[in-house]
């Protein structure tokens, strides 16, 4: 006398590995999709020292966008153009404004040395997204002159 | 005599599949973060970036700005003193002059103006700030009342 144990099916000795598939198939594409990813990035322009020793006309001088941020910019949200200070929210109109009219996008980037550099950032993708397309940055040695 | 068929096994042999899968899945893995140039800095998040696919290059000159304030050139460090000789040195055979500078978020902007200044005084004019695109499809207005990295 024996006993019948799952009667003459065989037993099923193998491992259910579908769900291990599902998994693997999902992982390789993450990794299919993350592994092409090209850099992004800001053009940002260092300007040279001038060769010829002549200082800039006064019409270029009067013309010269510079966007500086200063030390409380993270609380109070505000840069300055020039003089004229403005939230960072508005950034970006007011530089369509004045570069509406211009044929030659420049403009030059003043941070103070204490910020993070996100923020800095942040105000180059609004200048960048208001169309300019030549960013200088205003470093201090740059700014002694040399 | 009389043969008597097997029952149908109607199930696909998934086993060789799986097999490819893990082998596709490990190579993916070794790959991958060797495909990233540089140290990995946590970079700050812009909404108009350009692709700079020249970043990728194999002799892309990659300045990497630590949130602590560690400068590398390429994947070794250098000091704020040595930028100048070590971007000249890069640069010098290059037709493409243009150094990217890969500034973690965080990383006080006075580092990254060093850096500036460093690669400025190498006599390169151009450098790309390498950041992080958003994804997200915030408006303008909602992206400018949480710009990002704020605390």
């Amino acid at each position: 006398m024996s006993m019948n144990v799952g009667g003459d099916k065989g037993a099923m000795s193998e491992i259910n590995i579908t769900p291990l598939i599902d998994v693997l198939l999902v992982l390789i594409i993450i990794f299919m999709v993350i592994t092409p990813l090209v850099p992004k990035g800001l053009d940002a322009l260092v300007p040279q020292p001038n060769p010829d020793a002549e200082p800039p006309k006064q019409d270029v001088v009067n013309r010269t966008v510079v966007v500086s941020i200063e030390d409380e910019y993270p609380i109070t949200r505000k840069v300055k153009i020039n003089q004229d200070e403005i939230d960072f929210r508005l950034l970006g109109s007011r530089l369509e404004d004045i570069f509406k009219t211009r044929s030659e996008r420049v403009m030059f980037v003043r941070g103070a040395e204490s910020l993070p550099f996100s923020d800095v950032a942040a105000v180059i993708d609004v200048a960048k997204g208001a169309g300019i397309d030549k960013i200088g940055l205003m470093t201090p040695k740059m700014m002694d002159g040399n | 005599m009389k043969w008597k068929a097997p029952p149908v096994n109607g199930e696909i042999n998934v086993t060789p599949m799986a097999d490819v899968m893990l082998v596709l899945l490990i190579i993916f893995m070794v790959i991958t973060p060797m495909l990233q140039k540089g140290v990995s800095v946590d970079m700050a998040r812009t909404e108009n970036p350009r692709s700079m696919a020249d970043a990728d290059k194999e002799d892309a000159i990659l300045l990497a700005i630590t949130r602590d304030g560690r400068i590398f050139l390429g994947t070794t460090m250098i000091q704020p003193d040595g930028i100048t000789s070590g971007v000249e040195e890069a640069v010098a055979e290059k037709l493409d002059k243009t150094v990217y500078v890969k500034g973690d978020a965080r990383a006080k902007y006075g580092d990254v103006v060093t850096v500036v200044d460093g690669v400025r005084a190498a006599g390169v004019d151009h450098i790309g700030l390498l950041t992080d695109k958003i994804e997200t499809e915030a408006s303008p207005l909602e992206a400018a009342q949480a710009p990002v990295g704020s605390p």
